[in-house]
């Protein structure tokens, strides 16, 4: 091969691109030749310059939140309470893209595997959890302890969740509440991440059997779901669903196995 | 949002500036959110990036008008031309080889000078690494489109390197 031949190889020698014979010989023939020595050279002192001096430009707070307040929630509600089979992707969409993205195989088969019927008790936690936002009235009891909230739940209600501890996997605890759902009476226990509030609701279903998660997006909120030792858990917030679902896991592994 | 980082540091560096790069992004998150069905898996950030390039140029074409900012690919001859005659009279002078020596400021100036074709490539090629086949996906083009457009936007930058040297060094003393 002519000297000229192997100079227009160099950028993709450089560049790591060539195959492993083609990169043999390109590179074999760099080190007799001086001008494509020079050359090389070069190239190399080029991408130095590109790869540590220009300007990384990363994305500025607060952009995540502006971009995660534009996509339309709407529709993937409206596909949540209507047909779901028809789009199954929607149903996970309206949990913001990033829960949807970074969750995409556990929600596909959460969601898409379990056509829903109408859920008459999922529409009542986000409802009270829509009473309770704009009542402002989201606890009774104001506390970060736990040895507080549940023996105050306890007291007053057939049921009593678990109240974990969770400050330090970012759900600290803000409180409880009572309430009535979907024909329950109902514990409410109410925790932060970062600027979400998390609501738990647990009311008795002694004759269900348990159930593993499910999750659904409904009017902005996300909702996990699930059934253990004859509770009926639902964690509603609008926080990232993700994030939601960690929380989901940490309050049914404090759940005592049996009760 | 997954390779927010990426994608917004893509957009700021084709756009020239925070709020249109916002904009940018912003547009091109909505359409990945749309057309996420679409994905048909494969590296997500390459197919992120694509729609992000996309949504830059629809943004040039909106807010530009007739402005031209994206020109086509010379005519094939008359590219082989130029290139060949810059390729066989490099410069040779050390001083101007030493590339490295560049600070970030003079660099993003130079880069800003470049028309945006030749800036996504060497974005694209030096800051996300992507491969020629990644990048040749990302800006729709043949993979020996995207090294012949390397080449042209490396050498353009040495040009306007080896341009600016001078004035750099009179402004030092």
């Amino acid at each position: 091969m002519a000297c000229d031949r192997y100079r227009l190889l160099l950028p993709a020698l450089s560049d790591r691109q060539l195959g492993p014979l083609r990169r043999f010989l390109v590179s074999r023939h760099a080190t007799h030749c001086t001008a494509c020595a020079a050359e090389l050279e070069e190239l190399d002192a080029m991408r130095t310059a590109l790869r540590t001096r220009l300007t990384y430009h990363r994305a500025p707070p607060g952009l995540a939140a502006r971009i995660g307040s534009t996509l339309p929630r709407e529709e993937a509600s409206a596909a949540v309470a209507g047909p779901r089979r028809i789009m199954p992707a929607w149903g996970f969409a309206g949990s913001g893209l990033a829960g949807a993205l970074a969750g995409v195989a556990l929600t596909l088969v959460l969601l898409g595997g379990r056509p829903a019927g109408r859920d008459t008790a999922l529409q009542g936690v986000i409802d009270s959890q829509i009473r309770a936002r704009m009542a402002d009235h989201l606890t009774d009891v104001l506390t970060s302890d736990q040895h507080t909230v549940k023996p105050w739940l306890s007291e007053r209600l057939p049921v009593s969740p678990p109240v974990p501890e969770l400050k330090d996997v970012g759900f600290p605890l803000v409180g409880g509440r009572e309430d009535y759902v979907d024909g329950h009476p109902t514990a409410v226990v109410v925790y932060r991440h970062a600027k979400h509030v998390v609501n738990l609701y647990a009311w008795a279903a002694p004759a269900m059997a348990d159930a593993g998660f499910r999750t659904s997006a409904s009017q902005g909120f996300n909702v996990v779901s699930w059934r253990a030792g004859g509770i009926a858990y639902y964690a509603v917030s609008d926080c990232e669903a993700d994030a939601l679902m960690q929380f989901a896991r940490d309050i049914a592994q404090a759940a005592p196995p049996d009760r | 949002m997954p390779h927010l980082d990426a994608a917004y540091n893509l957009a700021r560096w084709l756009a020239g500036n925070a709020a249109d790069a916002e904009d940018v992004v912003q547009e091109a998150y909505l359409r990945a959110f749309r057309y996420f069905d679409a994905w048909r898996g494969g590296n997500f950030r390459v197919w992120l990036l694509t729609i992000v390039r996309n949504s830059f140029m629809t943004w040039v074409k909106e807010n530009r008008g007739s402005r031209l900012v994206f020109h086509p690919d010379a005519p094939t001859g008359d590219t082989a031309d130029t290139e060949a005659t810059a390729w066989s009279t490099p410069p040779r002078d050390p001083e101007s080889l030493l590339l490295e020596r560049i600070d970030s400021q003079t660099l993003a100036r130079l880069m800003q000078r470049l028309p945006a074709e030749y800036r996504e490539v060497l974005l694209l090629r030096e800051v996300e690494d992507l491969s020629y086949k990644e990048i040749a996906t990302v800006i729709d083009v043949p993979i020996g489109t995207v090294m012949s457009r390397l080449s042209r936007a490396r050498l353009a930058l040495r040009k306007l390197w080896d341009g600016a040297q001078p004035a750099e060094a009179a402004n030092g003393v």
